[in-house]
């Protein structure tokens, strides 16, 4: 239920009109989410012409296979779905996929608990060297550095801005395997900047 | 305050930051991090991160989207005639 505004009606109505082919209502899915759809394709291939093809390819294939959709989950969520299938397809194609790397956390604790070495601070880091434009930099850098199951959750969720529910049709994972997911990303995205 | 380990606050924070805690384990938490100084600078950390991760700026304009989506319209209207 959560973040689900009430959109039923209206998304059954529009999953009506895209099964009979209006391409009104095509076109209207693709003003909401294209652009969405195309800066997620970006950022997980890192090469605007692929995310393109990839973007291109999947609303075609939707398109011929909108019949088989059931529904089942929300439209937003399944053509998030399609884009990544045909990203991480590219990806492994590339033999570039990076799985989900060690557990940055791993190391920092003791047997009872504690922290093992005192946390970094990053005062000095943050506050003096590195202004907030060049921290969001060195964040972005860092995040297309991150393996691609670490970097998609972020992506969806902190970029794009999809809510649980649709992040976890998305990525077909369930809501315990996202909040593990989301901060192991974290995690790993902060030990990269802070260098620790 | 300190009774919870350290390892299960920083496992803790991202539902704290998502606001997906119960009001007592957040109560449990803020009175560790409180207490902590590891803890508090991990948490400070992290939701920078978080914040920092999900900022769009003026140099993030969406990307233009009408070249894709004249070739998807273009498909959909030739298969449709
Ligand atoms: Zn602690």
């Amino acid at each position: 239920m959560q973040g689900d505004e009430v959109h039923h009606s209206p998304e059954t109505a529009q999953l009506d009109a895209l099964k009979a082919g209006h391409t009104s209502a095509w076109k209207e899915i693709m003003v909401l989410h294209g652009s969405g759809l195309l800066s997620f394709a970006i950022r997980m291939l890192g090469d605007r012409g692929a995310a393109e093809e990839i973007v291109q390819d999947s609303l075609v294939n939707i398109y011929h296979t909108i019949g088989r959709f059931d529904g089942r989950c929300s439209i937003k969520s399944w053509l998030y779905r399609a884009v990544h299938n045909s990203a991480i397809d590219e990806i492994r194609r590339r033999k570039r996929y990076v799985d989900v790397g060690i557990d940055a956390e791993e190391n920092y604790f003791n047997e009872a608990g504690r922290w093992i070495n005192d946390c970094p601070g990053w005062d000095g880091l943050a506050a003096k060297r590195l202004d907030d434009k060049r921290l969001l930099t060195l964040v972005r850098e860092q995040m297309d550095h991150l393996p691609h199951t670490h970097r998609e959750v972020l992506l969806l969720k902190e970029f794009e801005g999809l809510d649980t529910t649709e992040i976890c049709d998305a990525l077909e994972i369930s809501p315990g395997n996202l909040r593990i997911r989301i901060h192991r990303a974290r995690a790993a995205l902060r030990a990269a900047v802070v260098g620790a | 305050m300190v009774y919870l380990k350290c390892s299960v606050v920083v496992g803790k924070i991202s539902e704290v930051i998502d606001g997906q805690t119960s009001l007592m384990t957040r109560m449990r938490f803020h009175g560790h991090i409180m207490m902590c100084k590891n803890c508090r600078r991990y948490f400070e950390q992290f939701k920078r991160v978080k914040e920092f991760a999900g900022k769009v700026t003026s140099d993030d304009l969406p990307p233009d989207f009408a070249h894709v989506m004249g070739f998807v319209m273009n498909e959909i209207e030739n298969k449709d005639v």
